[in-house]
């Protein structure tokens, strides 16, 4: 089977000369659709800097990224930032949400931009169910708590039904019971709605929701 | 304009004090050019009414009205037409019992003669002997009143107020219009004097002899003392102002669009297309600018209506379209500085170690 998003033997390095540090290490990954790909590793390991060459807002210093065997490397900075609307949702670490609209707005935005392929009116209120905030639809980030801005971040990259989910440290601020919702939710969304699903997170508790597990140490991957 | 509108709801208070800002600006630069463009008319009001396009002076006078003297022998000389008229300009102090002075202008001209032709009254009626005097509409407002009996510097005589005329000012001064004899008293010259200049409404015209200076009325104009002087003054200043109001408008701007990078760096993350990002801080800074404008129009409009007589503040539509456009082209030009660093922003800045 076709890997939806590919990595191979991906270098990062920063700066230069005796300054320059060796982020990753040939790194080669595979994500599949219908499967949720969990990598773990400590902070620091390099996850960030894997998911930001993984959706294209970074580039490698060598190695190549495939999205179903497209070179994302050869796109130019249009189709890159096209390829990120339409085929890639990111749940962004922190601070990732835009702090004057209201949750509700983020979706307008959303939809304001990607005229096309969203979610439904009833599809959104099924997930904000789901995930507990229905209520929240009328508040500021600036009025939410850590666990509920995650939470409508998680909703806002669905919201673009996009083929792959790119998340970063997705239950960081969550206790377990909301650790168990996002983990079956991204479960349910790989198997029922086919999507190529990437978690990088130092969360051991989301292990029980993937289908495969990398580690990452020290920028090298390994599949466990 | 979505994300513009939604971002000045959420931060009222620092769009509006920018706002506020651009709302000062515009109604420093609106009252400056409505008294540059008032003073100006002041000056040369009662010329404009005559619709004349020549005017020729002894060559002499330096290119002044008041400073010049056409002899009759001169004038027998040449050929005029109901194209031409006399005049003598002298500056006189009028005074009516009970009355304050008031400093004028008083201009000589002939009745048979286009000048006089021209000239309309809102009140009374043209004067039609030497001891009758048309005034600008100013004396009103002094407190004169028709059938006033006014001296005319230290000449013996009395002038009566026949009628009252609007907008008859010359060099910042009300002006009387009398007779040509009456000049000549107040000129202290002898009838061998016919005027002081002769104006024609023909721009071909040409007083074709050799003691003589012939000027387009454009040219005598800007020969009126202090015209040109007070003219470049008020176009600097407001020159000046522009240039201000632009580096503060876009500093403003500059900052505002610094602190929201943290947000751009977030939609750029989430495949928002940096065009989009552009125009939404283009939309913005015209938004407020626009309201600025409309709120500082109406602060001097209001000025306006409250003002007292005597302060020339005049409008007309180039000047308010000039201002207009270019408070407009300042607010685009500051808006569009930091789009240079809007493109260039990284969104990998906000994917936190
Ligand atoms: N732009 C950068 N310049 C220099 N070093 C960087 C940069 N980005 C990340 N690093 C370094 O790379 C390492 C891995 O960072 P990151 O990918 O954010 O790790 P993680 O997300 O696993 O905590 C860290 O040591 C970090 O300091
Ligand atoms: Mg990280």
């Amino acid at each position: 089977m076709m890997p939806t998003l590919a990595l191979k033997n991906v270098n990062k390095t920063f700066g230069h000369g005796t300054n320059e540090v060796q982020v990753l290490t040939g790194v080669n990954f595979e994500a599949v659709a219908g499967e949720v790909s969990l990598v773990i590793g400590p902070s620091g390991s390099g996850k960030s800097t894997f998911l930001t060459i993984a959706g294209g807002i970074q580039t490698p210093t060598s190695g190549e990224v495939l999205v179903e065997d497209r070179s994302l490397l050869a796109l130019s900075g249009k189709a890159r930032d096209a390829f990120r609307l339409n085929q890639i949702g990111f749940i962004l670490q922190a601070y990732n949400l835009v702090p004057y609209l209201t949750v509700a707005d983020q979706f307008t935005l959303v939809d304001r931009v990607k005229k096309q392929g969203n979610l439904s009116t009833t599809e959104l209120a099924t997930l904000l169910e789901q995930l507990g905030i229905a209520e929240l639809t009328q508040q500021y980030p600036g009025e939410l708590s850590g666990g509920q801005t995650q939470r409508v971040a998680i909703a806002r990259a669905l919201y673009q039904n996009p083929e792959i989910i790119l998340a970063d440290e997705p239950t960081a601020a969550l206790d377990s019971d909301r650790v168990k919702v996002v983990g079956s939710l991204l479960h349910d969304l790989a198997k029922q709605h086919h999507k190529a699903i990437v978690v990088v997170t130092h969360d051991l508790r989301l292990q029980e929701f993937a289908d495969k597990t990398y580690k990452i140490m020290d920028g090298r991957m390994t599949l466990s | 304009m979505f994300l513009a509108l939604r971002e000045i709801r959420h931060e009222k208070l620092r769009y509006g004090l920018i706002v506020g800002m651009i709302v000062l600006v515009t109604y420093l630069v609106f009252v400056l050019s409505g008294l540059a463009y008032g003073l100006a008319q002041q000056n040369t009001q009662a010329l404009d009414t005559w619709d004349a396009s020549k005017i020729a002076l002894n060559s002499d006078a330096n290119d002044s009205l008041s400073q010049s003297l056409i002899t009759k022998q001169t004038t027998d000389k040449l050929s005029l037409t109901k194209h031409e008229a006399y005049v003598g300009q002298a500056g006189v102090v009028a005074k009516a019992k009970g009355q304050a002075k008031l400093s004028a202008q008083f201009l000589g001209i002939q009745k048979n003669q286009f000048i006089y032709h021209r000239l309309t009254t809102i009140a009374g009626h043209k004067p039609t002997t030497n001891h009758q005097i048309l005034v600008d509409d100013s004396f009103k407002d002094n407190g004169y009143r028709l059938g006033d009996k006014v001296t005319l510097n230290s000449l013996t005589g009395k002038y009566q107020i026949v009628g009252f005329t609007h907008n008859a000012k010359l060099s910042v001064a009300p002006v009387v219009y009398g007779t040509l004899p009456t000049w000549r008293s107040l000129s202290h010259v002898t009838p061998t004097y016919q005027a002081g200049g002769i104006v024609s409404d023909r721009s071909t015209f040409k007083g074709a002899e050799s003691s003589l200076r012939t000027l387009s009325l454009s040219q005598f104009i800007n020969k009126l003392p202090g015209y040109s002087a007070q003219n470049m003054t008020f176009s600097f200043m407001i020159g000046f102002l522009m240039i201000i109001a632009m580096v503060v408008i876009a500093v403003f701007l500059y900052i505002l669009t610094m602190q929201k990078l943290p947000n751009y760096a977030v939609l750029r993350a989430q495949g928002i297309p940096a065009k989009v990002l552009v125009t939404t801080t283009i939309t913005q800074a015209l938004l407020l600018v626009v309201g600025g404008l409309l709120i500082g129009a109406g602060l001097t409009a209001l000025t306006v209506s409250v003002l007292p007589f005597g302060v020339p503040l005049a409008f007309n539509v180039p000047l308010l379209v000039g201002v207009t456009g270019g408070i407009l082209l300042t607010g685009v030009i500051g808006a569009l500085i930091p789009v240079r660093i809007i493109l260039r922003v990284d969104p990998v800045s906000v994917i936190g170690g």
